[in-house]
């Protein structure tokens, strides 16, 4: 089975949380990422790599180091989507009014024939 | 406290209306599972209501039927029942949240105020991600969570 590479899975992990946190500040080199955290720097790199995958973060090579950078261009695209969900539940509610509005109507005709 | 509300506000929804209709009624269509099933879910969803125990601890139990054939089974419980005010419940499955409605009545009509509330600015995204995939939105690798701006702030 293929690794389920997204954003729900890259930020599972507290420590992948915790490395979008530091660079999302500023871009860090993978060893000044490596230095952070109390673990081998391979377990890092791991998850750097990941993160990469996830398209949360890339490198960046200057000169001889490589900076992890967040992709910033992707946020807007996720408060659409959150709009998207808010939307959905306008939508609920005004299903709500509109079914409200009938009974209304239906009560106000029955008590006009009676 | 403060800081408790501040970190609220990325990880909740809230709509509000104001209904013509007197609150009587309104409670009415919100309580009575005969007429919740009528209108409850998104377009072109009907639904089965299993149980509903409008009471604080009462199970409130439906099926979920969407137009593509596929059924979503909901399991909530309902946390807070003041007759005519408020109703407090909480989504157990799928995705978790809390939802707050309060009723205020205002001569003839009903205020509306509706709060979802989601453990963290990632279940909300998770959730809509959910409803993303029934309502049939594009699919998209891409597609990320706010925890970036949320880190930036």
């Amino acid at each position: 089975m293929e690794a389920r590479r997204d954003v729900f899975q890259a930020i599972a992990d507290p420590t992948r949380r915790a490395i979008i946190g530091l660079v999302v500040k500023k871009p860090l080199t993978l060893n000044a990422v490596a230095e952070k955290f109390d673990m081998s720097r391979q377990a890092v790199s791991l998850h750097v790599k990941i993160l990469t995958e996830c398209g949360l973060i890339v490198i960046k090579r200057q000169g001889r180091e490589r900076y992890c950078e967040t992709k910033l261009d992707s946020l807007n695209e996720v408060s659409k989507w959150i709009e998207q969900y808010k939307q959905h539940w306008e939508d609920r509610l005004d299903s709500m009014e509109k079914y409200l509005y009938k009974v209304k109507r239906a009560q106000n005709n029955a008590k006009r024939k009676r | 406290m403060q800081s408790a509300k501040d970190n609220m506000a990325d990880r909740e929804l809230i709509f509000s209306r104001l209904l013509d209709a007197p609150v009587t009624l309104v409670w009415k269509i919100w309580t009575n599972q005969k007429h919740i099933a009528l209108w409850w879910g998104p377009d072109g969803f009907t639904n089965t209501i299993i149980k509903m125990d409008v009471k604080p601890g009462g199970e409130w139990h439906l099926i979920m039927h969407g137009p593509n054939g596929k059924d979503y089974e909901i399991k909530s419980v309902f946390r807070e029942i003041v007759k005519h005010k408020k109703i407090v419940y909480e989504q157990l499955n799928h995705f978790k949240y809390i939802a707050t409605i309060q009723f205020e009545s205002r001569d003839d009509k009903t205020h509306l105020h509706w709060q979802m509330l989601f453990e963290s600015r990632e279940s909300l995204a998770q959730a809509a991600k959910s409803y993303g995939v029934i309502d049939g939105f594009k699919q998209n690798a891409e597609r990320l969570i706010d925890y970036l701006s949320q880190q930036k702030q």
